[in-house]
């Protein structure tokens, strides 16, 4: 925490220099604490700390060597430092992915948390790549990072975007597909704030249903 | 929260005594005890509408990159960054390395396609 205070003292400083110089000719006091009052340099904490994680479709490696972690944040402000300074999912190679999940989830079927749950699953079709991914995709973190489903909240693990040839896929993963309530609030929640039309549907899968299936379709659990 | 009704809801508070100046949070932004800016009632959530979000997006903090972040090119740096050159040759010599490693050790972490 010294680090941020420091580095918070600093650019105080800085911009201090930019603005018209009081009247007072003093020396500066370097040992005083240059604390900032103004709201710009207050951080607003999260309800939870989340973690970004980036996967490459390299194949000569292991899917977990694949998938990186980027960083990690729990106030918007440092959600936003590192959203403004990374691509953009439409401007990543096919076969790569984002993640957002909360602190402590892998972004895996696997993961504890993760197992007995499943995804709301919306799946774009080429055009929407120009037009709608990016934008889906902030609404999609704005959602998670805001807690926009009040207590069902609680279920949600994190979301994934594909960059896919195919058609690009947006998915909000919660943490038990039995869960009825909260899976609905969710998907209907998620379903308003990404303003969509009410056909087509969208869809939940379980995880389990996902990573058994035979053929190209997995079965839905839920639509909204 | 019920939705049916639009009847304000108190703002919970609770007071803490502090005993020590180490009790105080390390942040500006909290207060002792946990800071909730916006919250359900209740004081058990915080959560920031769409439209709040949207404002902090320009704040100075946010136009800062994080420390630490790492270099990936084409994803935290540009593709063409000089970094992202490096970057390739750093991993395909890890590459290599690896797979010196991997004639010794079974890859437990393999998947079935």
């Amino acid at each position: 925490m010294h680090e941020r205070r420091a580095k918070q003292k600093d650019s105080t400083v800085k911009m201090a220099t930019s603005e018209p110089k009081p009247a007072d000719t003093e020396e500066p006091q370097p040992e005083i604490p240059v604390l900032p009052t103004s709201d710009q340099y207050v951080k607003h904490p999260l309800q939870n700390r989340w973690a970004l994680w980036y996967f490459k479709n390299d194949k000569s490696k292991s899917w977990t060597e694949n998938l990186r972690l980027i960083s990690k944040f729990d106030t918007v402000e440092d959600f936003w430092a590192l959203y403004n300074h990374i691509q953009q999912p439409s401007k990543l190679g096919f076969g790569c992915d984002y993640c957002l999940f909360k602190d402590g989830i892998k972004p895996m079927w696997e993961d504890d948390r993760n197992k007995l749950g499943g995804r709301w699953l919306m799946t774009l079709n080429k055009q929407q790549r120009h037009n709608d991914l990016d934008r889906y995709w902030m609404e999609t973190l704005l959602c998670l990072v805001g807690e926009s489903f009040d207590e069902s909240s609680e279920d949600v693990c994190g979301a994934v975007v594909n960059v896919r040839p195919k058609g690009d896929k947006i998915a909000i993963w919660t943490s038990n597909c039995q869960n009825r309530d909260a899976i609905m609030t969710i998907g209907s929640g998620y379903k308003g704030r990404l303003n969509l039309p009410s056909k087509p549907m969208i869809s939940y899968q379980s995880h389990d249903d996902t990573s058994s299936k035979s053929g190209s379709t997995t079965k839905n659990m839920y639509s909204v | 929260m019920t939705s049916s009704t639009n009847k304000s809801c108190p703002i919970p508070t609770k007071v803490l005594t502090l005993k020590d100046w180490s009790q105080l949070p390390d942040r500006y932004s909290q207060t002792p005890g946990g800071t909730l800016f916006s919250t359900t009632p209740g004081g058990t959530r915080i959560i920031y509408d769409r439209k709040f979000l949207l404002e902090c997006r320009n704040s100075p903090i946010a136009k800062t990159p994080p420390c630490c972040l790492p270099q990936i090119p084409g994803v935290t740096v540009p593709a063409t960054h000089p970094i992202g050159k490096l970057q390739d040759l750093k991993e395909e010599m890890e590459e290599e390395e690896e797979e010196d490693k991997d004639n010794s050790d079974d890859n437990q972490f393999e998947m079935d396609i």
